[in-house]
């Protein structure tokens, strides 16, 4: 099939998928969600101003309107103004998203090259000294909950030794530097223990194949045979694992974004989930889906890139 | 490749070299860095219900009066307002002069970019710009029919597309540029307190059409500090507001308050540049507390064991200059009873259940044993409260509150049906509703625990939806109308009176007591009102919480409070004994 027809089919998905993601969240705002006009008009709201209020944010509408309203800011991309904020929300997603991306991307890229890296080394020796000590500290790094890391990191590099700044950011070029370091450091030792053991399965599953013993026969060296052969046919299960961590970078670290006072995305969203800021929550949601249907299809399509003998259909 | 990677390890090397992993201090520049720990909402007077967005608003905004920083207890004086107002012989009429001179901040919805001159007019505007049901404004509540004919053009506006601000209110008009005149709708003392309070801070008429819906994210005021522009960040960093009038330090103080009399005479404000960090989380701005980073910052309970032993600082945080303030707050916690449910018409059975529950526990295990016995309603520090009173309902009494709960007609609890305890989803909450449980169990009070997050435990105590719920109350101005009205009938929900109690009487006499102006009689009222609801035991009062504040050596002027929203202006930063004590950090 031509990649072309492959790519504009998948990316018709995004019509029924956009349908449903705008059902659920707004049954979930209707129904579960607290109702923002106790939240929007403070604790001496009166039932004449929530009535005003639910009228001005089109809350008294019958469902299925509301419902289409919802579908029209999806496939729009127009998502209006903050509930809570009265801001626009392209330009909070703008504020949002540099100081989001100081921090996932430099996480991104460090915490895949050192898992792979030492997934690499641990699958090249393994069952040895080195493995054993890897395989311990990943197992730590799993255990120990991410909330305990960051207290830890924070008290200790940050107001201990005095390395990094506490928290805290400053937008713009280099400055933002000192205030991203320690999170980056933190979130790649909370997230090496699983990447490295999923990378390490992967890679090992490649290195037992049959093709690759009659690469060792052929006298090819230990090296060679790894990031020739064993690496770049274990392309595919690695490049979903990275190219599925994408979308998150987007959405920002909600946790880290809290502790460290970073203005990202994650902070905006659960601001939003607090206040029952809908048009906040439904930008970020339909977002995040666009997000993860794009690539997901730029994923298939490196499939073939990685490996020729996969087709698109 | 090798030059490549090589080249990209210099670069980053370069680039974390140039940045550095921290930033130093200018210790000689006179900066505050303070900590917001909620989020602002935004800088629009109308909508400053909380009390954090109220003290980002009042670096911005100004009102016509302000409570007097060095007096306790709390004096209104005034502020936009040459004097105090002239008030007739009726109590209906308040006339104020405005003060002259005075500019609005320097802005681009204005001529040529320069702030023009505040007139009377504007407080015409600003007022009915927080009448305006358009605007949805949260603090419509505190002219809420006060003001003659205010509600009506509120009611007649609502309906038009637009609102004709240009039509006369009875209420509120300017007699000149300087002259203002409010006429209430009826006796209301206290409406001065509003005067004072966020939600009626000047605004210009042009501000707020240049940015329409944004005018929230662009405050301009006459207040002593500007903000260019709010961009929700976690940091706000405001800068001395070069056109701010003549405005001196206090050269008088209540005898508690003296030694803050060192800037006496000084134009205001003191210091340069105010940075507010907006940091939810306790630990990391107990750490920059510690790090000398943050001018002051309430005690976290995780940190208190560590930092306070018996009302005092540890040695170390005391070595390394640090200051504790201790200030009881305006405020009142309990635990309230649905009216709505005529179960709880029963008072012995309130009253058994007030007597089984053990505050000086609670006091122990949730304040660390720092908050005030709450015998009553009114805290001290507001005429009202009744000094050495005891409730009689209040201690853990066990064989009282069975006896009690026997005459109520349910003998260990037989046939009285389980009762749902509502409480915000928060741990603290979870803990002292489950500490609420084990006391009832003790009288055979069978409780249920129901958790909502905070808006939907809200939305249930507006909608009567509730049989008992755990709440506190603070105090919007420092009357004792503000706490008895928690119980006044007309107030029933979704108003403030959540208990949704309505006792005719009662209501009667809070009518009377609340039209008086301050004087013996006034209190003399007050405090019978106060034990009435004591006894009746219309809630489980709980405790007055203290604020405990640790401040650094080198911050000057400080002192705690609930209602002084505009305290920044008054602090200072003694760079030089800043330098001397970051030596020990």
């Amino acid at each position: 099939m031509n990649m072309y027809a492959y790519i504009i089919r998948r990316l018709l998905y995004v019509i029924p998928v956009l349908l449903g993601v705008c059902l659920v969240i707004f049954v979930l705002f209707n129904l579960v969600a607290p109702d923002p006009a106790f939240i929007l008009l403070g604790k001496h709201a009166t039932q004449q101003q929530i009535a005003e209020l639910h009228h001005e944010l089109g809350m008294d509408k019958p469902f299925f309107v509301q419902y289409l309203d919802t579908v029209k800011t999806a496939f729009t991309f127009d998502f209006g103004y903050s509930w809570a904020s009265k801001q626009n929300i392209w330009q909070m997603i703008k504020a949002g998203a540099g100081p989001s991306l100081s921090v996932t991307g430099p996480l991104f890229v460090i915490s895949n090259i050192v898992a792979i890296s030492i997934a690499l080394l641990v699958a090249f020796y393994r069952g040895k000294f080195i493995d054993k000590f890897f395989l311990i500290l990943s197992i730590a790094g799993m255990s120990i909950p991410s909330l305990a890391v960051v207290l830890f990191g924070q008290w200790f590099f940050a107001f201990k030794l005095g390395w990094f700044e506490i928290s805290g950011y400053e937008n713009g070029f280099p400055d933002f530097i000192p205030y991203v370091i320690l999170p980056v450091i933190l979130y790649v030792f909370i997230s090496f223990g699983g990447d490295t053991r999923f990378y390490r399965t992967v890679i090992l599953d490649e290195a037992y194949q049959d093709y690759v013993r009659t690469a060792r026969s052929k006298g090819l060296s230990e090296l060679k045979v790894m990031f020739k052969h064993v690496l770049k046919n274990s392309m595919i299960p690695i490049l979903t694992q990275i190219i599925i961590q994408i979308p998150y970078l987007i959405l920002g670290l909600i946790f880290a974004e809290s502790f460290f006072s970073i203005p990202g995305l994650g902070a905006m969203t659960i601001n939003a989930i607090n206040n029952s800021d809908f048009p906040v929550i439904k930008a970020m949601t339909i977002l995040s889906a666009v997000a993860f249907i794009l690539f997901g299809v730029i994923t298939d399509v490196l499939y073939t890139v990685v490996d020729p003998r996969m087709k698109l259909k | 490749m090798r030059n490549i990677f090589t080249t990209v390890v210099l670069l980053l090397s370069a680039v974390l070299l140039s940045s550095g992993c921290t930033k130093k201090q200018d210790v000689n520049e006179k900066v505050l860095n303070l900590v917001s720990p909620a989020e602002i909402k935004g800088y629009d007077p109308i909508q400053a219900d909380d009390l954090y967005s109220g003290r980002e608003i009042s670096k911005i905004y100004e009102g016509l009066l302000q409570y007097h920083w060095l007096k306790m207890p709390y004096e209104l004086v005034p502020n936009l307002a040459e004097s105090m107002p002239e008030i007739s012989k009726d109590g209906i009429t308040y006339t104020f002069k405005i003060r002259k001179g005075v500019k609005f901040q320097d802005d681009a919805a204005f001529p040529g970019g320069k702030g023009r001159e505040l007139t009377a007019q504007d407080f015409v505007y600003s007022i009915k710009r927080l009448a305006d049901s358009k605007n949805q404004a949260t603090g419509w509540w505190v002219l809420d029919g006060k003001l003659a004919g205010l509600n009506e053009w509120r009611e007649k506006n609502g309906k038009l597309p637009a609102s004709n601000y240009d039509e006369e209110v009875e209420g509120i008009k300017a007699l000149d540029n300087y002259t203002l005149q409010f006429k209430l709708a009826k006796k209301f003392p206290q409406f001065m307190y509003s005067l004072a309070m966020p939600f009626t801070y000047v605004v210009a008429k042009e501000v707020v059409a240049k940015y329409g819906k944004e005018f929230i994210n662009h405050p301009v005021g006459t207040g002593p500090y500007v903000l260019p522009i709010f961009d929700q960040g976690k940091k706000i960093t405001y800068t001395k507001n070069p056109t701010f009038r003549e405005k001196l330090y206090p050269s008088d103080a209540s005898p508690e308050l003296k030694h803050l009399l060192g800037d006496a005479g000084k134009r205001l404000p003191l210091v340069d540049k105010v940075v507010v960090h907006v940091m939810k989380e306790t630990q990391p701005a107990w750490l920059k507390l510690n790090k000398g980073e943050i001018d002051y910052y309430s005690v976290p309970k995780d940190n208190f064991a560590s930092a306070i032993k018996d009302n005092k600082l540890t040695p170390d945080l005391a070595k390394k200059g640090f200051i504790l303030e201790i200030a009881p707050a305006l405020d009142v916690t309990y635990t309230a009873f649905n009216f709505e449910n005529k179960l709880f018409h029963n008072k012995k059975l309130r009253q058994a259940m007030y007597l089984a529950f053990d505050e000086k526990k609670s006091n122990e295990l949730f304040y660390n044993n720092t908050a005030f016995p709450a015998q009553s309603i009114i805290p001290p520090g507001i005429a009202g409260n009744i000094k050495d009173y005891l409730n009689p309902y209040k201690g853990l009494k066990l064989e009282e509150a069975k006896k009690m709960l026997a005459e109520a007609g349910y003998p260990e609890g037989k046939g009285l049906p389980e009762l749902k305890y509502d409480i915000p989803d928060s741990t603290v909450s979870r803990q002292s509703g489950e500490f609420f449980q084990q006391q009832m169990a003790q009288i055979g009070v069978k409780i249920k625990i129901v958790t909502s997050p905070w808006p939907e435990f809200q939305a249930k105590v507006k909608k009567k939806a509730v049989e008992i719920y755990g709440l506190a109350w603070g105090a919007d101005y420092p009357d004792a109308e503000n706490f008895l009205q928690l119980f006044y009938g007309p107030n029933k929900s979704p108003g403030a009176n959540g208990s949704n109690y309505d006792n005719p009487e009662f209501n009667k006499q809070f009518e009377d007591a609340v039209v008086m102006q301050d004087s013996p009689e006034r209190t003399a009222k007050y405090e019978k009102l106060n034990k009435f609801l004591a006894e009746e035991v219309v809630a489980m009062f709980g405790v007055h919480r203290q604020s405990y504040i640790l401040e650094h050596g080198w911050l000057k002027n400080y002192h705690p409070t609930d209602l002084h929203h505009d305290a920044v202006q008054y602090l200072n930063i003694d760079t030089a004994k800043k330098a001397e004590l970051l030596k020990n950090f």
